[in-house]
């Protein structure tokens, strides 16, 4: 992805409004007017626990608008549990926004953005900016059952045709989102996704098989967020242009070399990652 | 009347600090990749990420883990090797608004010493740490620190190189971190960096497999804080040159528990990933708790935990 050159700094937010959307699933609205303007699509925050006790959490910018950008999380630990306790009125300091997001400057005709779980998390601004620039959008959109396909409701409104599919059969496809992406006769101009490891892998290897690309946004656990650490790493092409520069020789005679997933991703092209 | 502010000037061999805050190796990047988040001026010196002689791909992924309290983590020296490094990346460094001291790592005696004379010729760089204690390559990495006598031979190899202050970090796993410390200082280090990282491992009971890609890891945030603070007190009782205490600090009381202890400055790591704000908030308070207690400097507290101490260590006469 091309590098983004944004105005990345600590944001004193306060929070306006908070649902949930399902049980464990939060959605924080919060008044954070420069992070909203400075934000691209695919770009994510560290969320700093008001508590201070326990490291920052990664999480995807879900909107961004006006004077109000949220977050849209699953309460699976300590760090999201703190934050889902947040009320409004509640301040919540976040750094960002942070990393390189999607990269939508083809202007394609039709995009297909595939989204698992938690994944939906960091494609609403991306389906939103699409859809703005005349692209026709599909979403395929997989969760465990129904409950947890929140607010698909929301990108039908944005003008996002829907695909759906469920673990338990409960709603949509019963089984993996995607199958409804390999079955497909044919591949669009655009594949985006995020979601689970083994579900981007698939969404990599479907675009392999019929030769397109997908930009795949990577989950992986930070410590900074902000390519200090080296923690957060996969394996990528080291001829792919968000390689960091490292001399050859690094690779052992392999032609692999680990990329930040904060830095020089989270997004990154398919065909490039060697995981 | 105005009251001078207490001053947190320090001083590491010749390296003089205006805060006696420093950011741990491999934590804080260069500086740069925090300079949006931090007011470096703030902050003492960043200790840069750990270069080796050559350049080093980094262990397999996972590469971190979130415990309790801590932070496992395995990067395994993942660097791009000296030359490249002197080449490519520490001239990118000349205008950091803090001073930057390098760090360096390796698996022989001749490594460091050609990676530390190499490094220290680099004008950005104002001091040079030693990283005999990665517990995250092998066995290799931590050797150094765990032998009295290796600890001496690299600290004198690399010392010959320098003229720059020179750092010696030291791993808190060993059984007798006073008589390493004791080995450091006579041969030749101006300071030492207490602690590295606690060895350390998690494994993932839905895959029974260990959940780091090393297997092994270094465990650090305020998990291992009073494990730190121990080793502090116990090589400020060993050696007279300054100690740069580490492990867990994330707030100025917790840096004033190695202050006390005996260390000189501290260095915040992990603290950095849960809040970036956090080493300008310690000098901040640093300085109103001297102010409150009418202190005119840090370093008037260096050390107090050790005086007049009733316990174990009074019996250890031949140690003082």
């Amino acid at each position: 992805m091309p590098t983004i050159d944004c105005d990345s700094r600590v944001h004193e937010t306060r929070v306006t409004d908070r649902s949930e959307l399902a049980p464990g699933v939060i959605l924080l609205g919060l008044n954070a007017p420069e992070l909203a303007r400075a934000t691209r699509a695919g770009q994510y925050v560290m969320a700093i626990p008001p508590t201070g006790e326990a490291a920052a959490t990664a999480l995807g910018i879900y909107e961004a608008q006006g004077e109000r950008a949220s977050l849209l999380f699953f309460l699976t630990g300590k760090r999201t549990r703190e934050l889902g306790e947040l009320r409004p009125g509640d301040m919540l300091a976040l750094t960002g926004p942070l990393g390189n997001g999607f990269d939508l400057s083809s202007k394609p005709r039709h995009a297909v953005i595939v989204a698992g779980g938690v994944g939906i998390a960091s494609v609403l601004l991306a389906a939103q900016r699409l859809v703005a620039d005349g692209t026709r959008v599909e979403l395929l959109y997989g969760a465990r059952n129904e409950a947890l396909l929140v607010d698909a409701q929301r990108f039908a409104e944005a003008g996002c045709e829907l695909a759906l599919a469920t673990d338990d059969g409960s709603a949509g496809h019963h089984g993996l989102i995607t199958a409804l992406l390999e079955r497909r006769s044919e591949m669009p101009d655009l594949i985006l996704a995020c979601g689970p490891s083994p579900m981007l892998r698939a969404v990599g290897r479907i675009a392999a098989d019929r030769g397109v690309r997908a930009q795949l946004s990577l989950e992986e656990t930070f410590a900074c967020g902000v390519g200090g650490c080296w923690g957060c790493v996969v394996p990528l092409a080291r001829t792919s242009a968000q390689a960091p520069g490292f001399p050859l020789e690094s690779q052992g005679g392999s032609d692999v070399v680990y990329a930040r997933i904060c830095k020089e991703g989270p997004v990154f092209f398919s065909d490039e990652l060697k995981w | 009347m105005i009251t001078a502010q207490p001053s947190l000037e320090v001083k590491l061999g010749k390296l003089q600090l205006a805060y006696p805050t420093l950011m741990g190796s491999g934590c804080y990047g260069s500086g740069d990749e925090f300079a949006p988040f931090a007011d470096l001026t703030k902050i003492g010196a960043v200790v840069l990420k750990s270069v080796t002689r050559r350049p080093r791909l980094g262990n397999p992924t996972p590469r971190l883990v979130h415990t309790p309290a801590g932070l496992l983590n395995a990067i395994g020296l993942q660097n791009p090797g000296i030359d490249w490094y002197v080449e490519r990346e520490v001239p990118k460094y000349a205008d950091r608004p803090c001073p930057l001291i390098g760090s360096v790592a390796g698996f022989s005696i001749d490594d460091y010493a050609y990676v530390c004379e190499q490094l220290a010729k680099c004008a950005p760089i104002a001091a040079i740490e030693l990283n005999i204690s990665c517990p995250n390559v092998g066995s290799e990495g931590e050797t150094f620190a765990c032998d009295p006598d290796l600890t001496a031979r690299v600290v004198r190899a690399a010392r010959a190189t320098t003229d720059k202050t020179l750092i010696v970090k030291l791993s808190p796993n060993v059984t007798d971190i006073a008589s390493i410390a004791r080995e450091a200082e006579a041969a030749g280090a101006d300071a030492l960096a207490v602690i590295n990282t606690v060895r350390g491992m998690s494994v993932d009971v839905e895959t029974w497999r260990p959940r780091l890609g090393n297997v092994t890891g270094g465990l650090s945030g305020p998990a291992i804080r009073p494990i730190a603070v121990l080793a502090v007190y116990e090589v400020a009782r060993a050696v007279s040159i300054p100690i740069v205490g580490q492990g867990g600090i994330e707030t100025a009381t917790d840096a004033l528990e190695f202050f006390l202890a005996g260390a000189t400055a501290v260095s915040i790591g992990t603290a950095n990933f849960t809040d970036p704000r956090i080493p300008e908030r310690i000098v901040a308070e640093l300085q109103a708790y001297l102010g409150r207690r009418g202190l005119a400097a840090i370093g008037d507290i260096v050390g107090k935990a050790n005086v007049g101490i009733v316990g174990a260590y009074q019996h250890g006469g031949d140690e003082g």
